[in-house]
């Protein structure tokens, strides 16, 4: 039998640093060897492609804080120590102390001193460079055919098939507006222009002028928003593009909002005000139960069921109702009831 | 050794090496793993060249020539993410719509589409590359679990992701919409769609023997086929078109033979709720007013689209559904009365 491969003949240097720090900051008792398991996600493969990422990432970013390399990574600063103590272990044969994979710990930051050629990300792997794709095909826009075709070049040869295949797979949507609005709005982004929304608000039936910085669009619950800076109101808000009327990208220049900023970000906010109640029969529950954002207050014998739907308006509640083909009524609170009532009634008189 | 070690260590071995590296130099530098004489090691070698590019990171094996021995090797332009050549508006386009697809809480593929994103702002820097990338560490810090719109429907959209991509057969127990009873089913999975802010899986169902489409949220239970996970269960059928399914408007599903139907809009008349009813509706002003007709399949599902638009729509024709209509808010007002 060959002799055993000789695993991390080094007790000085860098490495011993890192070791050092990454014990004294997890639980006593937990080496490398112990935490290993522990550390691993649901998906064992989730640990590479992390680590994967994170080498070329400490490459790049030498010095980097543990605290922000573990954040862009995803992953708990424990993780993240681990995950070293891990890569201290990888090299190549002859394994010799400089074919080892080295990255330490100093005063909390991380340094990379051999990256054994993982000095960049891997390629996209089919169902990454799909998902991509299919996030860009429900977004649409000018570019979009040659997006598909760059993340396609940038699968391994082997699997551009695969790819091919995959993205027919996943439809995520229609495009979300009007083409005009659409463009306007990713150009926007991607020059950090100011934009003047003619917008139709919902609560106040009406169209309103607003100036705002776009940081970026976002999908929830069937409906795409923009996402940025009302400078009028001075906070983040979240602008439904259907409603947009009108849009002008404006020469006013923007600064991106910063990563902690970006850490610290809610696309949406915390639903604000009373939610809306309705009481459902036992078909429209069986159906309305399945939507996103349903919460579900009580179920009763008959499978009918009271639903509340958070942060939303009057006029919402009484579509959603009515949508529900006579089986649901608004019941809460009076303000929306009144609403639906109403609505009733003409829509009725409609049929006289 | 750990597996994720020796898969690091292998993809540290060939990208090192300058020319291909034999099987039996493979051999003898991994005797714990790869040691054993006969065919169980090379599967096991092949198992985890088919990981490696599962990561993305493809193991080429070159038939030996006078100047080069037969061996394994990582060609390094093969391995790295390319720079992507796209113009810095392309480069936005891609990080807008990855960034709205993670601000959307469930999307298939959604580990991978963090993933790619953290790749790609690593590639390539263009404006937006900040925000998605602050989503996609978000997406990967939370479990699968903890998708915030559903609970289950995050880790649903995951398995379900993988079957369709190794084509596994899943089992599923679901619950139905209008008889409300449980049903169990061995399906094909196809294919994912979203319609208004709902996944759907459509694939090929055992138990009706034919296409069928299913609600992801009311899947009860799903169970992947655990039997060979790298050969595939099924080929879809040829006539299947997800874009087709996926663009169906509720009236579209097909409950009956084709009716005409007729709808009055009130003005003034919002390009959005014209817009509702899709691109096959045929629309004529009518002063100020809109008439939108569609051939409905399945009136019932124009029925509740109509109503949802409150007084602002009204059915004309078939008489019947028109009738269906008014019965419905009769029904509603003496409720309320």
């Amino acid at each position: 039998m060959t002799p055993a491969r000789p695993r991390k003949p080094r007790a000085t240097g860098p490495a011993r640093r890192a070791r050092t720090e990454a014990s004294a900051r997890s639980a006593p008792a937990t080496s490398a060897a112990q935490a290993r398991p522990g550390a691993a996600r649901s998906d064992p493969r989730e640990r590479l492609r992390r680590v994967l990422f994170l080498v070329p990432y400490a490459v790049r970013h030498p010095g980097i804080p543990v605290k922000d390399l573990a954040r862009r990574c995803g992953c708990t600063e424990k993780e993240l120590l681990e995950d070293l103590d891990f890569l201290l272990e990888v090299g190549s044969p002859p394994f010799a102390p400089d074919d080892f994979l080295d990255l330490y710990v100093e005063g909390d930051r991380v340094f990379v001193a051999l990256h054994q050629s993982f000095s960049r990300p891997p390629r996209f792997t089919e169902s990454e460079a799909a998902a991509l794709a299919a996030a860009v095909r429900a977004l649409g826009g000018e570019g979009r055919d040659r997006a598909v075709k760059a993340l396609r070049d940038s699968v391994p040869k082997d699997r551009r098939a695969s790819f091919d295949e995959l993205v027919g797979r996943i439809y995520a949507g229609a495009p979300p507006a009007r083409e005009s609005v659409l463009g306007r709005l990713q150009r926007a982004i991607a020059e950090r222009r100011a934009v003047r929304l003619a917008y139709h608000s919902a609560s106040r039936d009406a169209d309103t002028e607003r100036v705002v910085r776009p940081y970026t669009l976002a999908q929830r619950f069937g409906h795409w928003y923009l996402y940025g800076h009302d400078s009028t109101r001075a906070k983040a808000l979240a602008f439904r593009l259907d409603r947009i009327r009108e849009c002008a990208v404006t020469d006013e220049r923007f600064e991106p909002p910063t990563e902690a900023e970006l850490a610290r970000m809610r696309l949406f906010s915390e639903a604000q005000g009373e939610p809306i109640r309705l009481r459902l029969g036992a078909r429209a529950a069986a159906w309305a139960l399945a939507r996103p954002g349903i919460r579900l207050v009580a179920r009763d014998d008959g499978g009918g069921a009271v639903i509340e739907l958070a942060g939303t308006s009057d006029e919402y509640g009484t579509r959603f109702a009515l949508s529900l083909g006579g089986d649901a009524e608004v019941i809460a609170p009076a303000s929306a009831r009144r609403h639906f009532e109403e609505a009733v009634r003409r829509a009725l008189a409609r049929y006289a | 050794m750990q597996k994720d070690q020796r898969l690091l260590d292998l993809a540290a071995l060939l990208l090192k090496a300058a020319e291909p590296v034999s099987w039996r130099e493979i051999q003898e530098q991994f005797p714990d793993d790869y040691g054993a004489r006969g065919e169980a090691a090379i599967r096991k070698f092949e198992r985890d060249k088919a990981d490696l590019l599962e990561l993305g990171i493809p193991v080429r094996y070159v038939a030996g020539d006078e100047d080069l021995p037969a061996g394994y090797l990582i060609d390094r332009d093969e391995f790295y993410l390319p720079d992507l050549r796209l113009a810095p508006e392309d480069l936005a386009l891609l990080y807008v719509a990855g960034s709205a697809a993670l601000a959307n809480g469930s999307f298939p593929y959604a580990r991978d589409l963090a993933h790619a994103l953290n790749k790609l702002s690593f590639a390539a820097r263009a404006p937006g590359a900040s925000e998605a990338a602050a989503l996609a560490a978000k997406r990967l810090s939370a479990g699968d679990d903890d998708g915030d719109a559903a609970p289950d429907l995050a880790g649903r959209l995951e398995e379900l992701s993988r079957a369709i991509a190794h084509k596994k057969r899943v089992h599923l127990v679901y619950r139905g919409a209008e008889r409300r009873e449980k049903t169990e089913r061995d399906l094909d999975p196809y294919g994912l769609f979203q319609n208004d802010g709902a996944w759907y899986v459509s694939g090929f169902c055992h138990l009706r023997a034919d296409i069928r489409t299913f609600h992801v949220s009311r899947i009860e239970s799903l169970a992947v086929n655990p039997a060979a996970p790298r050969t595939a269960d099924f080929t879809p059928r040829k006539d299947f078109s997800l874009a087709e399914l996926a663009t169906r408007e509720p009236w579209e599903y097909r409950e009956h033979a084709p009716v005409r139907c007729r709808v009055r809009l009130e003005p003034p008349v919002p390009a959005e709720v014209v817009a509702s009813f899709g691109p096959r509706a045929s629309v004529r002003e009518d002063g100020g007013a809109a008439l939108v007709e569609v051939d409905a399949t399945n009136r019932e599902g124009l029925l509740r689209h109509v109503l949802a638009l409150g007084d602002r729509a009204e059915i004309l024709a078939p008489r019947a559904l028109r009738d269906q209509a008014r019965e419905v808010l009769a029904g509603l007002a003496r409720r309320i009365a």
